[in-house]
């Protein structure tokens, strides 16, 4: 039997075809992005103006905090639904102790703590009930994002609450250097997320946990222990997003997140994460969401009708999936 | 400043609200059928043995809060509790929270904003067939009225997009000074109350021709929504946008954050439809550039209409004695600027609405054709 | 006389009604080289997952440099200085070479929570320095081949040695059955490295290759440790004799059932057949009735030959007739619908379907003979379940019973049922039919087998033992790294010996 496998000697793995091919299917939702950013610059005279490009990276803040959460979570093949239900309940809580109109609370910046703690909190819960009950991840924050829903529209109380201190919506409103604030927390979620990924056990044993958990289990980690925190990690980033909305909206309100969750997976899977985990990233995320980002703004830009955006948008992330999957599909796999 | 009812009411409302959900929810795990036991064609309850019933979205937006606030005054009126069924958007359990009605046995009075129009003539066919009584509010297909399906539907009540956009659409062109480009907001694409609304905009367009509509965009009815639209918008026609029509409050809201976000807020008008209460204070503050917006009086569409289907359920009114225009008829809109605003900020009292309640018809502005 | 580094004594092993372990004896001395070698189902791995703490023993004793100890899981193994490399693979393709290398074990590359690579990569480094492997602590398991994995594997079990104060002892789990040619070089030299200041258990099928690394060779069968022998004076006809073992008995497969095929029109016809990576040239017919008996150990490419006979896996070259219609299935169901049938050697994972009932599995491939249409006619299906659940004597409270409830051997039935339900089947394959069932439903299999060639049913035969393979054939073929060394003849009267089949399989 002949075969191409090459030397123990040599200290070059993969022949440059396959590491051509490979390097082709690991960059593509780069490419992808740099194509369509390539088109609408042709087609729309006002999308890569420093106006727009500054509107861009705004409007891919929230998503790109919530895709970041969610990231952790699916590396472990694990999902997380529960995000417009905590973003909904963190905004309330958030807004509700800071400076508002409706009752004398004025917590300033530990409302802000309060509203993210409130994240933590259900991803705890989260994480809890997944591991110790065995309640698969779907069912599990599926059921806690209505809680979450619930808990907002208790404490919403008919009419949305509105944060009357300045200081803090500054951050959602403001800009710093031409740029609005809340890119400036997002890229500081990302690069706290990018160190938690890199240098600590929870990124690199969710790798670990999502590549192949028996061995994992094996090598005598503490498995449960790093899945509820990944839980946790995701419950606080969308945390987070509850408070950057409550900041730019200027009200709390149990529909702050609505929409979001979906848009969130598929840009988490656009930009190259598996959704049966153990691949992928948050900086991977950071190009999904700039895929999502760009289509939607650049078709309204191109001035593509209203009611065919939507069909469109759908379209090419169709698309893209199957393209990421292609190299994939030959196995005899099941496709849950 | 509060719009909605004290603070026991609020408690009494949550209360009646979860008790409400659970027994709703108890009763469609038991029995989704639509078996009706209540009761056949045409019959009616005696009264304090009907049951009243609201249908809305969500109690988490103020309109729909402002509704259900309007029928708990009638139902207190009459010494009834009030049930209360949220469907956040979504046809199919409507439709199912509905249908669980039948389970009680009871005949009910309801009074509900169908999801989407396609989603009307199952509502009103379920109620037929278990012998309740039901109201629709804004949303239904054109060709399909009360007088088509039986007495059980009693009327629709609709209001005029059309007359309020092309109003509300003439406030924003005066405070342009008929000059300038504007941006229009819409909301879910295949509802009623966007596509006339819109149709409004369009007349008071073909009357000023010194303004121009540079865009239009769907927003959905969301705050968040429409805040990334119009940012992006404003990206898109700078300078150009000299006014902002969105066909909701919550929608222009959010317009108006990227407004502030780009340090334009209070340069340019905006206008939206519901007057929702932060949109009123924005529109006595006077400083954001908010200036109008459209009341359909929701206390009046959650009092009154409750009060129709309940007079009808217990023999009072005869539906089948009830014309046409009063089976589907228009209820009254009011433009609300700054000059008028005072009248809307509180929520009206019993005694103000009691007339209403009596004659449910005396808002009528004529049928729909 | 120093004390063995590792030593097993009178170690036993049951599951459920099977012996894997019967009794063994064996011990490993300080720098040498053990080897041990023994058929499928010899107790090899049974034995290897009990050293690493997989599995516990019924009964008998481990002593480490003359103490005796426990082992409770992996770490505890590990801990104790034994360090294991498998044969599957069992590294995490999704992080680097050094995180796996110290998986679980990264100690204070590690600190409140926060990685060190430097300090990582390097202690990785110290363990591939051992083995002079050129390979980096930084690359991506994933871009490396699977001689390559097999050297980090080798690697992380070295790490043993940071934890155990006394000399590791390395047990490598048939390390060669990935490699060739040179890097099989490479494996010897670091095991002659490996010999310095370590022991090794090596276990392989490839006698050559155990004789030439071991210092002592012990031969396994049917659990028992059969003899011990020293390489250089061994004789490798009486090691092969040794790993067969008793006579088998005619009676108790039926063997005077067997009727001559040799007049039968060919069924199956294979010509060339290669998969790349598996096996090639592959050239072999069966006929009507016939049983067709394919030998191999693990690694001989006979399981992805069938597999690829079946459809589940694509093939290369050659071609595949079957009945003078060129086939290429691109998944089971077509060749279902041509005529196949599978009955495969993991019947829980890939044989019945657990959450139904038997009726519901045995209908499951083909449910045409109780169906008018699209549509399933339950009384129709009743009253077939019944019957097969009597001609198959399946021993079951009834057809509705949930299949898993069922022992193994009659869950094994149901699966039987499956395929012979249909009357499309025109050739089975059957992958180690009688595996893990007891001696009375082993029986009743041989019967049916032979039933089916009488019906004209060519059959394809992975079986677990060469006993069965040789009784229940009417030729058969061996198989090795991929390739058919020899044709057998197994006609009544004319049936080979198993020492003939063992020496072209090692």
């Amino acid at each position: 039997m002949t075969s191409t496998a090459p030397k123990l000697g040599e200290s070059v793995r993969i022949d440059r075809g396959t590491r051509i091919k490979k390097f082709l299917v690991g960059a593509g939702p780069l490419l992808a992005l740099i194509v369509l950013a390539g088109f609408f610059t042709i087609a729309s005279p006002t999308f890569s103006t420093p106006g727009n490009l500054s509107i861009l990276l705004t409007q891919l803040s929230i998503l790109m905090v919530i895709g970041i959460g969610l990231t952790f979570v699916i590396l472990l093949g694990s999902i997380d639904l529960s995000v417009e239900g905590v973003m909904a309940s963190s905004s309330l809580v958030f807004v509700l102790f800071a400076t508002n109109d409706r009752n004398d609370f004025e917590f300033g910046i530990f409302a802000v703590l309060a509203g993210v703690l409130t994240g933590s909190l259900f991803g705890l819960i989260n994480g809890l009930l997944h591991v110790r009950l065995g309640i698969p991840s779907f069912m599990v924050t599926l059921g806690m994002g209505a809680v979450g829903i619930g808990v907002a529209t208790v404490l919403f109380g008919g009419r949305a609450p509105r944060l009357l201190d300045d200081g803090l919506r500054v951050w959602g409103v403001g800009n710093t250097a031409g740029i609005s604030n809340l890119v400036f927390i997002a890229a500081a979620v990302l690069a706290i997320a990018f160190i938690i990924q890199r240098f600590t056990r929870v990124g690199r044993y969710g790798y670990v946990i999502g590549g192949d958990e028996p061995i994992a289990k094996l090598s005598g980690i503490n498995i449960r222990k790093y899945k509820v925190l990944s839980f946790v990690l995701s419950g606080t980033a969308a945390g987070v997003a509850g408070v950057m909305a409550a900041t730019q909206l200027g009200v709390g309100d149990t529909t702050i997140g609505g929409g979001l969750l979906f848009t969130a997976i598929t840009a988490v899977v656009l930009g190259g994460t598996l959704l049966v985990g153990g691949r992928g990233g948050v900086v991977q995320t950071l190009i999904g969401v700039g895929i999502i980002t760009v289509l939607a703004n650049g078709l309204i830009l191109v001035g593509v009708d209203p009611y065919i955006q939507q069909a469109v948008q759908g379209l090419v992330i169709v698309i893209a999936v199957i393209a990421s999957g292609w190299s994939l599909r030959r196995r005899v796999r099941v496709i849950k | 400043m509060r719009i909605s009812g004290t603070g026991r009411q609020q408690m009494r409302r949550r209360l009646t609200t979860a008790a409400a959900l659970f027994t709703v929810a108890s009763i469609a795990l038991v029995g989704c059928s639509s078996a009706s036991e209540g009761g056949g064609e045409g019959v009616t309850g005696a009264e304090g043995e009907v049951q009243l019933v609201e249908g809305v979205r969500s109690l988490s937006n103020s309109y729909h809060a402002n509704w259900v606030a309007g029928g708990e005054l009638f139902g207190e009126s009459i010494g009834e509790e009030v049930i209360v069924l949220s469907d956040e958007a979504d046809s199919q359990k409507q439709l199912s929270q509905i249908k669980a009605l039948a389970g009680s046995g009871q005949i009910y009075a309801l009074n509900v904003d169908p999801n989407t129009s396609a989603d009307t003539e199952a509502i009103v066919r379920a109620v037929t067939d278990a012998g309740g009584y039901v109201v629709t509010q804004w949303n239904k297909p054109d060709d399909l009225n009360p007088w088509d399906i039986g007495d059980h539907w009693v009327a629709h009540i609709s209001f005029d997009g059309r007359v309020s956009g092309e109003e509300v659409s003439n406030a924003l062109f005066d405070a342009m000074d008929g000059e300038g480009g504007i941006i229009a907001i819409q909301g879910i694409l295949d509802n009623v109350a966007s596509k006339q609304r819109y149709e409004g905009l369009t007349n008071a367009l073909a009357g000023a021709s010194g303004i121009e509509l540079l865009d239009t965009q769907t927003a959905n009815w969301s705050r968040s929504e429409a805040l990334t639209v119009t940012q992006t918008l404003l990206a898109k026609h700078g300078d150009a946008i000299k006014g902002i029509w969105a066909a909701n409050d919550e929608m222009a809201l959010g317009a108006l954050e990227a407004l502030k976000a780009a340090g334009l807020d209070g340069t340019i008008p905006i206008v939206g439809f519901d007057a929702v209460p932060q949109a009123l204070d924005e529109i006595q503050g006077g400083t954001s550039g908010y200036i109008a917006s459209v009341s359909s009086d929701a206390f009046w569409q959650g009092g009154a209409g409750l009060s129709l289907a309940y007079q009808a359920a217990t023999g009072q009114i005869d539906v089948s004695e009830l014309s046409n225009d009063e089976r589907a008829f228009y209820g009254t809109q009011i433009v609300v600027t700054a000059d008028n605003v005072g009248d809307f900020l509180e929520a009206p009292s019993l005694e103000a609405l009691q007339a209403d309640f009596d004659d449910p018809f005396a808002r009528s502005q004529g049928g729909i054709n | 006389m120093s004390v063995p580094v590792l030593e097993v004594r009178n170690l036993t092993k049951t599951f459920k009604n099977v012996v894997a372990l019967d009794d063994i004896t064996f011990e490993v001395r300080q720098n040498e080289v053990v080897g041990l070698i023994g058929e499928n189902g010899a107790g090899k791995s049974t034995l290897l997952k009990i050293l690493s703490g997989i599995y516990q023993p019924d009964s008998g004793e481990i002593l480490r440099n003359g103490k005796k100890t426990v082992f409770r899981g992996p770490k505890e193994s590990a801990t104790a200085g034994i360090g294991m490399v498998h044969q599957e693979q069992s590294l995490v393709t999704s992080v680097t070479v050094a995180e796996n290398i110290l998986l679980g074990s990264e100690t204070d590359a590690v600190t409140a929570g926060f990685y060190n690579w430097r300090k990582l990569n390097a202690k990785a480094q110290k363990q591939l320095d051992k083995i002079q492997s050129p390979i980096s602590p930084t690359d991506k398991v994933e871009n490396l081949s699977f001689a390559q994995r097999q050297m980090v594997e080798l690697a992380k079990a070295l790490g043993v040695e940071e934890f155990s104060m006394e000399a590791p002892v390395i047990v490598l789990d048939e390390p060669t059955s990935v490699l060739e040619g040179d890097e099989l070089e490479v494996l010897f030299a670091q095991i002659e490295r490996l010999r310095q200041f370590a022991s090794v258990i090596f276990v392989s099928h490839r006698l050559d290759e155990v004789l030439r690394v071991s210092d002592r060779v012990y031969i396994l069968k049917d659990g028992k440790s059969v003899a011990e022998r020293n390489p250089d004076t061994a004789d490798v006809d009486e090691l092969h004799r040794l790993m067969v073992g008793r006579e088998s008995s005619a009676e108790f497969y039926h063997e005077n059932e067997q009727t001559s095929v040799a007049e039968m029109p060919v069924v199956l016809s294979v010509d060339g057949l290669g998969k790349r990576g598996a096996f090639s040239g592959v050239s072999f017919e069966v006929r009507k009735g016939e049983v067709l008996g394919i030998s191999g150990v693990q690694g001989s490419g006979r399981e992805e030959l069938t597999r690829v006979l079946f459809g589940a896996e694509p093939f290369d070259t050659g071609t595949i007739v079957l009945d003078g219609k060129s086939v290429r299935f691109s998944s089971p169901v077509s060749a279902v619908s041509a005529g196949f049938g599978y009955i495969p050697a993991e019947r829980r994972i890939e044989g019945i379907a657990q959450g139904l009932s038997v009726q519901d599995n045995i209908f499951l491939a083909d449910p045409a003979p109780v169906s008018i249409g699209p549509f399933f006619v339950a009384s129709k299906a009743r009253a077939a379940a019944e019957e097969w659940i009597s001609r198959l004597r399946i021993r079951t409270p009834g057809r509705g019973t949930n299949v898993s409830n069922l022992s193994g051997g009659n869950q094994q039935k149901v699966v039987l049922a499956k395929w012979l339900n249909s009357p499309r089947l025109r050739v089975l394959i059957l992958d180690h039919p009688t595996r893990g069932l007891d001696v009375g439903a082993k029986e009743d299999v041989y019967t049916f087998i032979r039933q089916l060639c009488a019906q004209g049913i060519a059959i394809v035969l992975l079986a677990d033992t060469l006993e069965e393979t040789i009784a229940l054939s009417h030729s058969i073929f061996v198989m090795r790294d991929g390739e058919i060394q020899r044709r057998f003849d197994a006609s009544p009267g004319n049936k080979p010996k198993p020492v003939e089949l063992v020496e072209q399989m090692v």
